[in-house]
């Protein structure tokens, strides 16, 4: 079985680095295992996925899986004008409630799409596919307004790279979902603090945040009212509302998607995510849109994107195993949060990826020597980014930008020099995590993305169970962080992939609005 | 060599130059209500941000680091893959 992506990356680099830092004798090289990334087609990789439940078992359409629909639209057991006829009639019914979408196509133009034969040909990827990109993700029919009176009426003329790849695979956008104002925060009505989008688990409660700035995102999927969705990162904004409502959602490598077309809040540090319910479905929304675009320098010359469906399917085996041999590590007091209910949940997952094949968990972890500096503000920040993209409506009216003002204002202030030292923190902590981390372990349990987000590092999260939220006394999903090296999706599948054959907490639908 | 003991601006000073740095760029913050807690902004707040950040530089330019061996850059993750740290 070849290794996954990771390991030779930081094997590579490891063992330059340490041959440099030694000056040792280069004699003996090692020998990497050969590369055949990128070969098969993502229509391929698709042919061994696992069979889809019967239908049967299923209360309506919209609980299938990704990975379900792709396969039961390809058998003819389902049609896409199905599929969207269910996730529209629950968007109609209950979306009042959940306020997860900003714009929404008609359910005509929707059919329209449906019945055509997608560019990628009636085998294509997504054939099927209700999706719910976030607000910031360009669509030629469709209104971006970024959350944001910024952008507020804002029709771009042309469909970001992502949205024109899925679409060619036969994705069908069922809507824009809200999100926080410039991505940041949770999604409010644009220019206030009043918030808008709710958490799917509680769509009766207000108080208790469905996290951002993906909000609606997270909710639409949650939800059942897209089967899956993308949102962006540049701030644990994927990750947040993804364990805030009990989704699968990977934040990949910085480059591996196309941020071609996607209202930019960092140029460095801004990441799609592919948000969904389990860990094969992302892997299946990663695979379709992690290729170069021309239109996107940074996506160009990296390794070619591996079979991350095969990743993310259970390793056969007598008993739930991860599919390559994986050290497993703790950050500094992640077992020690301040809310016992969770240290317990944390404590029972560890015990529970003790006993799968293939794992042998590490323990706590020593971090990376100067880790507080390097992942601090300034020098573990971003906060001149924004500004340059945004200078004609900040002369406009500052008033647009709402709360967010700060942010979009700071690059005015932050000298040339700390933003050169950012800079160069940054690939000193990338450096180190990789020698003086990733040397302990292969994943990371990790409370927040912050040093992964900067970095552009993968970082995937998962329910591992319920918790009770204090307020309300509701049942609401509890997840957790999983950070890998560069280029280590496959990795972070895999556990997934591992955890969730052997629990079924992504599968607990949240219950209706009421009324 | 001992360093030059230079006396740290005050907020007043600071403000000065914050107000003074949007307007050089043509940006008006006094649109803004100046205090006022229920508005989404105010220029009280915003100041408040605009001292934080110019005083984070000090941090920023007390921080050592090689200057031979880290460079500066912007995407760390897909720049060892494109120096070759990455098998493809």
């Amino acid at each position: 079985m070849r290794p996954p992506q990771d390991s030779v990356v930081s094997r590579r680099w490891f063992l330059d680095r340490m041959a440099w830092v030694t000056t040792a004798a280069a004699g003996g090289a090692a020998v990497l295992p050969g590369t055949a990334w990128g070969r098969e087609t993502t229509r391929e990789y698709l042919r061994d996925m696992p069979e889809p439940r019967p239908l049967q078992v299923l209360d309506d359409l919209t609980e299938l899986t990704l990975a379900e629909t792709v396969s039961l639209v390809r058998r003819g057991t389902v049609t896409p004008e199905e599929l969207v006829r269910a996730h529209v009639a629950r968007i109609e019914r209950y979306d009042h409630a959940y306020q997860a979408y900003a714009a929404r196509p008609s359910l005509d133009a929707l059919l329209e799409t449906a019945g055509t034969e997608p560019t990628d040909g009636d085998r294509a990827a997504l054939r099927g596919v209700c999706l719910a990109p976030k607000d910031n993700v360009y669509t030629s029919d469709l209104l971006t307004e970024g959350g944001s009176l910024v952008y507020e009426g804002f029709q771009p003329d042309y469909d970001a790279t992502v949205v024109a790849t899925m679409r060619a695979a036969g994705g069908l956008v069922v809507g824009k979902a809200q999100m926080g104002n410039l991505a940041g925060g949770r999604a409010q009505v644009y220019g206030t603090t009043t918030p808008t989008t709710r958490n799917a688990w509680t769509p009766d409660d207000v108080e208790y945040s469905p996290a951002g700035s993906s909000s609606g995102t997270g909710t639409a999927v949650a939800a059942r009212m897209a089967v899956a969705g993308l949102g962006t990162q540049t701030g644990g904004s994927v990750v947040g509302p993804g364990n805030a409502q009990g989704l699968t959602c990977i934040k990949p490598t910085f480059g591996r998607i196309s941020l071609h077309g996607v209202i930019p809040l960092s140029y460095t540090r801004d990441h799609i995510g592919p948000m969904a319910r389990t860990a094969l479905d992302a892997a299946i929304l990663l695979q379709v849109l992690a290729h170069p675009d021309p239109n996107d320098p940074r996506t160009l010359g990296l390794p070619p994107a591996p079979n991350y469906v095969q990743a993310a399917t259970p390793f056969p085996g007598d008993r739930p195993a991860v599919r390559w041999p994986t050290r497993i590590g703790i950050a500094p007091g992640w077992l020690e949060p301040e809310d016992e209910r969770v240290a317990e949940l944390r404590r029972s997952f560890v015990r529970e990826l003790e006993a799968m094949g293939n794992v042998r968990v590490v323990g706590e972890v020593t971090l990376p020597e100067q880790w507080e500096e390097l992942t601090s503000p300034p020098l573990g920040g971003s906060h001149g980014d924004p500004t340059a993209f945004f200078i004609e409506p900040l002369r406009r009216d500052v008033r647009l930008f709402g709360d967010r003002l700060p942010r979009f204002l700071n690059g005015m202030l932050q000298s040339a020099d700390t933003y050169v030292k950012v800079q160069q923190a940054r690939m000193l902590l990338l450096h180190r995590i990789q020698t003086q981390l990733f040397n302990q372990c292969d994943v990371l349990l990790t409370q927040g993305s912050g040093a992964f987000d900067g970095t552009g590092m993968p970082v995937l999260c998962m329910p591992i169970g319920f918790g009770t939220e204090p307020r309300t006394g509701k049942t609401v999903p509890r997840g957790v962080n999983l950070a890998a090296p560069p280029f280590g999706e496959e990795r972070l599948f895999a556990v997934a992939a591992a955890w969730q054959a052997r629990t079924d907490h992504h599968t607990v639908r949240p219950e209706d609005p009421v009324g | 060599m001992t360093k030059r003991q230079v006396p740290a601006p005050t907020d007043e000073e600071l403000d000065v130059y914050i107000r003074t740095r949007y307007a050089l760029l043509g940006v008006d913050i006094s649109v803004l209500p100046e205090s006022d807690p229920d508005a989404p902004m105010d220029q009280e707040r915003l100041l408040a941000n605009g001292r934080s950040i110019l005083r984070q530089d000090i941090v920023a330019a007390d921080f050592e680091i090689d200057p031979q061996f880290n460079l500066p850059v912007p995407h760390p993750a897909p720049f060892i893959a494109w120096t070759d740290e990455v098998e493809r």
